[in-house]
Parts: C-alpha cells; structure tokens; sequence
C-alpha cells in the first residue's frame, strides 16, 4: 500500500495561492481601467482592457489545483496571450507614463504567472511527482516565500496609494517650476524659480504670511488655553448640566458653517473687530473649541485616577496634580490638539474672506484666491504660492511626528 | 503615638448604596491591621476614607486624636501604596521617590542633601538602587512594586496605607514581597493598614484582622483568635474554611 504522508496533501506551492491574489487583484484593475477608457471615450483601449481582463480571469479559473491535468496548459497559455495583449496595447496608441503604466497591469502579471506556472516545484506537484522529503522541502520554501511575496505585494498597492495622493502635489509643483502661466504641460519638461522669486519678492505674500501666522499661533494659544482646562474638568469632575454642555459643544458642530457666518459678522461688526487679527482669533478658537474639548477629554480619560490620587497624598493641591502629573503625561495629546487648530485656523478661508475687508489684512487662503482674479490666471504664480504656504505645516508635522507616535502614558499602572 | 480611630463612620454613594455603614475600629500606634474580606466588602473605601480620597457620609475619622475628615490628603502625612502600583510614568525611579518630599510645603521642606540621601536610603533598603535612573515602565513587576512601597515610605509617613499591593504579583514574587513587607514594618515600626482579600496574606501579616462583610464589620481580633474563635458564620466560612481547605490540600500533597 501506498502510504502517502500528510505533507503530500497539505502541500501546495504558494505561487499558486499568490498568483490566485494577485491576479483578482489585476482583474479589479482592469475594471477600473476599462471604466477610465470609457471615460476617455477610447474604444480600441476599452476593447483591449476586456480582452486583457477575460485572459485574467481564464488564468485565474484554469490555475491549477494538483488534479486536473489540462488546467496547467490552459493556465499557460492564457497567460502568454496576456503579454501579448499587453505589449500590443504599447504600439496601439501613442506612447505616454500612463500607457506604459496601464499595460505594466497585463504584462506583468502575464509573465509572472508564465514563469511561475513553468517553474520546477510547481511542474513537480502539478503533475503530482511529490514525495514526502520534496512536500516539506516545499512547505519550507513556502514559508520563506509567504514572507518576502505578501511584502511586495502590500508594498504594491500602497505604492499606489502613496501615487494618488502625491499626483496632485506633484502636478502643482510642475506647474510652479514650469516657466509661462499655462496649465496641462507634460510633467518635468522645464524649469524655472521665476515664479517663486515673484512671490517671495512681492510684498503681499510676506504680509499675508504675517497675518497668518499671527492669527494662527494666537487660535492655538487662546484655543488651548481654554480646551485644556475644559476638557479636564469634563473628564474629571461631576456637575450639573456636564453631559448637556458636552452634547451642545456638538450642536454646533451639526449646521454648515455658513449658516454662523452671518451672525458672527453681526457680532464682529458690533464688538469692531472686523478687519482684526483678534476677530479672526476670536472665531477661530470657538469653531476649534468643540473638537479640541472632545479630543482633551477623551485623552485626560485615559490617564489613571490613581495617579493623580497618589500625587494628591505625595502633597500636591489640585493645581499641582493638574501641571506635574495630567500635564505631562498629556503633552502627546495637547500637541496633536495644538497642531489641529493651528492648521483649522492656517487653512480657514471663508471667515477670513468675509472679515476682513482690506487687502492688508488678508490671511494667506484669502490672499491666494485674491491672486487667481487680479492677475489674470496667473497659475504659475499661484501654484509656487501655494506650495510655500504649505511649508510651515509641513514643518509642524515634521517637529510634531515624535509627540504623535509617541505613547508616554505606558508602564506607569501596572502592564 | 499614632493611634487612628474609626468612630461610626458611614459611606453612602449618591445612589443610596452603603458601601460602609457606622464602622467603630480602633488601630493602636505600630500595629499592622489588616482589612480582610471579599470583593465589595468595604475595605478599600475603609482605606480610601482613612487616607482622604473619599468623603465620609456620617461618623468621624481620627489620627492622633485629631479629627480628620476635612484635611485634605497631602497634609495627613500617609504613605499610601497603590494597587496598579500608580508610579509616575514620566519621572525616574529617584523622582518618583522624591517627589513627596519635594512637594512638601515651603516651611517644612527638607533641604536638598537630606532629601537625596532620603532617596538613597530607601532605594538602599529596597534594593533599587540600581534603577534610581530608569523609567517605570523599564522595571519588572517586583521592582515597580518596591518603588510604589519605597515612594509610599521615602516621607517617613505617620501611616503606611496599603490596597491589595501584591495582587498583581505572581505567586514566588507575592511571597517574598508578603516577607519584605513584613521585615519593613518590624524595622520602620510604621503603623499600617493593608487590605486584601487573600486570607493567607492576612493571617501571616496582620498584628490584627478587621474582617468586613457589606460594609459591616464582623470581627476585629488577632487572625490566629479569629480563626479558633470566629465571631459568625461569615467569618468561619470566609476564613476558617477556606484554610482549612488549604492544610488538607497540603496534607494530601506531603502524604502522596
């Protein structure tokens, strides 16, 4: 009798639980692809796509499984077809990044599987010439493969993560260092500083920059100064009226800004602080406050009652058990919490607009629409300011990152 | 002379639950009492009471004769160690230590050498000294344990406060550390007040048992007393036949 050890029916090679991935993978992308040639009205490449995505799917279905001998041929053959369409797909139209980009999609998922499904372990176990020294052999090599495939996969797909989000950025700054004021040019085909030298030479980018960097430091001064006391006296303490106040910090989260615009215009207008980097201030710290009172609170939550207990029998008042034990422990969360309001006040745009009625007073938001009016579409210039308007939270994030990852409240209870 | 005193002292919570009801106990300058009883019994909010993180309902709290309920925490002078061990996670081992004593009022504050040794000599006594430098979350279980217990005693407290310190222990730790705490008091002579739920822990402790069941005490005596006399049913199953069924155990285990 043939005894056949476990190993021979657990085995199977990971290149075909992979290329079954992968490939679905592949396929979801040739649905999409085909969406975007329609969207291009492009018939000859929406036809290649299905053609590309039927050839997937018979790879996908005809993988083999170890039993069915015909399967391995066909699987092999659909694959080859699948280059081919491929790089048919490269001559058929007129060469670009996205082309090169959208064929890579059958081309290499193509040959992937035409070499794996060639391979010598997969022939092997394909035509079930599996013994018990080549199953585990194969289980270990399956191993060490699961490990460095599944990195390049994932790796993949947040390449193509990381694309979506950077294009634009990437779009604007070939605008900023493209000489002319035009749109739509190919991507890295000149270079010039003219118009960031413009914007950094003219006097309304500095003066705007002034203005909001003032009201922006001020919203997080003022803004933190009150969340933080808010946030853990609604953590702490038991009073009356505390669940209602904390579901109408909400409240006013629920309505569109608009609808505050007016009668806070009202207000500023009455009090005189339009055209002030106070009103500005003012408003911004009390859109801020419910958000930043919500994150505080819920922070102070997790820092141990016993901590501040045990301060309060080392002899500290409560003042002392509020800046020497919660302060510090919270510095990750009130830097995230600073950091929040400083970008709602740096990136606000419609309250300044309406506040502020004189060029001089302009924040950088405003200032930036204001240029896109006066000088005619001038994108080139608007599109170096821009980018230099998001240097200083680009900044902040760099110099905050440490206190965002960072978890100091751990091993202080036990853990 | 610290003598504490517990006279009909009452907690009640908002919602109308007794969680101590008129509790009368007297523990005597350097006595090691131990509050003994099962989950919800009453004897953390006894200590929590005693060392003024709750507010007493009815009946008085006394130290030294004085009566206590309205002192704030910080100025009983009471060493108390924590359950979850509570150190500062962003301070040293040697601030943690000295923070009490920093932390003390201007007109009674030690002077900066007296407090460093202060610090030297408690990490000396509880075999810390090589982790003056590190973070808590950089000590094992037993060190953070010695810390809490070395920051709880570093202000020479008039009471050492204990709430289930060992709890978090594993069983070889939890008896060396019963064994530590033991030797600190014979050599501190600190008055102490512990609580557990763990009958062993009170009977090889305690100078005194306060056994509580729902907030009421049922017997306050020698543990060896409460085991061969045990005022009620409650005491006799709770303690009496809980160790007995410990010794059979053992006896089973020695015979096979």
């Amino acid at each position: 009798m043939n005894k056949k050890s476990i190993f021979v029916d657990a085995y199977a090679p990971v290149e075909i639980a992979y290329l079954r991935l992968w490939l679905t993978v592949s396929a979801c992308m040739s649905i999409f692809l085909i969406f975007i040639e329609w969207l291009k009205e492009n018939t000859i490449g929406m036809q290649l796509c299905f053609v590309g995505l039927l050839l997937q799917l018979v790879v996908i279905f005809s993988l083999p499984d170890g039993k069915t001998s015909w399967k391995k041929d066909s699987a092999t053959i659909a694959s080859g077809l699948l280059i081919i369409c491929g790089v048919l797909g490269l001559y058929a139209s007129p060469k670009s990044i996205f082309l090169i980009w959208q064929m890579s999609w059958f081309i290499i998922p193509g040959l992937l599987s035409l070499y794996w499904l060639t391979s010598e372990f997969v022939t092997l176990w394909h035509y079930s010439r599996i013994d018990r020294k080549t199953a585990e052999k194969g289980l270990s090599r399956n191993k060490i493969m699961d490990i460095r495939l599944s990195q390049i996969g994932s790796h993949v797909i947040l390449l193509h993560g990381v694309l979506c989000v950077l294009l634009p950025v990437l779009w604007i700054l070939d605008v900023a260092i493209s000489p002319g004021n035009a749109l739509g040019s190919e991507i890295g085909d000149a270079f010039t500083t003219e118009h960031f030298e413009k914007i950094l030479t003219g006097d309304g980018f500095w003066l705007w920059f002034r203005n909001s960097l003032l009201v922006s430091l001020g919203t997080t001064f003022f803004g933190l100064c009150i969340a933080i006391p808010a946030g853990y006296a609604f953590s702490r303490y038991k009073f009356r009226g505390r669940d209602e106040a904390m579901f109408s910090f909400l409240l006013v989260q629920m309505f569109p800004g608009v609808i505050i615009l007016v009668p806070y215009f009202l207000v500023m207008k009455s009090l005189g602080l339009l055209n002030s980097h106070l009103g500005l201030i003012l408003a911004y710290s009390v859109t801020a406050l419910p958000l930043c009172v919500w994150m505080l609170k819920g922070f102070f939550d997790t820092v141990p009652r016993e901590l501040e207990e045990a301060a309060m029998l080392d002899g500290c008042n409560q003042w002392q058990v509020f800046t020497k034990v919660v302060l510090p422990l919270s510095l990750p969360a009130i830097a995230v919490t600073a950091l929040f309001s400083f970008l709602a006040a740096w990136n606000e745009f419609l309250l300044a607009l309406t506040f502020n009625t004189s060029n001089s007073m302009y924040t950088l938001p405003v200032g930036l629409a204001s240029m896109i009016s006066s000088t005619g579409q001038a994108w080139g210039d608007f599109a170096a300011a821009s980018l230099l308007v998001s240097i200083p939270v680009v900044i902040l994030f760099i110099v905050f990152q440490k206190f965002l990852i960072e978890g100091l409240s751990a091993g202080g209870v036990k853990g | 002379m610290v003598e504490i005193e517990f006279r009909d002292v009452t907690k009640r919570y908002e919602d109308g639950t007794e969680a101590v009801s008129s509790l009368n106990l007297t523990i005597k300058n350097g006595e090691f009492l131990v509050l003994l009883g099962p989950s919800g019994c009453g004897k953390s909010t006894t200590l929590r009471m005693l060392a003024g993180l709750e507010d007493i309902t009815e009946g008085q709290v006394f130290i030294d004769g004085m009566c206590v309920n309205d002192l704030p925490p910080g100025d009983r002078n009471l060493g108390m160690v924590f359950q979850s061990y509570a150190l500062y996670p962003h301070m040293s081992v040697a601030d943690n230590l000295s923070f009490g004593l920093r932390m003390m009022k201007k007109d009674s504050r030690l002077p900066d050498e007296e407090i460093v040794s202060r610090v030297r000599e408690a990490a000396k006594m509880l075999d810390l000294e090589d982790e003056l430098d590190k973070k808590p979350k950089e000590l094992s279980g037993g060190q953070r344990q010695r810390v809490a217990l070395g920051r709880a005693l570093v202000r020479r407290p008039k009471v050492l406060l204990m709430d289930e310190p060992l709890s978090n222990l594993d069983a070889e730790l939890r008896h060396q550390m019963r064994q530590e705490i033991r030797r600190l008091h014979d050599q501190l002579g600190t008055t102490t007040v512990y609580v557990t739920h763990d009958q062993i822990e009170a009977m090889t402790l305690a100078d005194k048992v306060a056994i509580l069941d729902n907030g009421i005490l049922q017997q306050h005596t020698p543990p060896l007393d409460a085991y061969h006399h045990p005022a009620n049913d409650f005491v006799r199953s709770f303690l009496c036949r809980h160790i007995d069924d410990i010794v059979e155990t053992a006896q089973q285990l020695t015979k096979a």
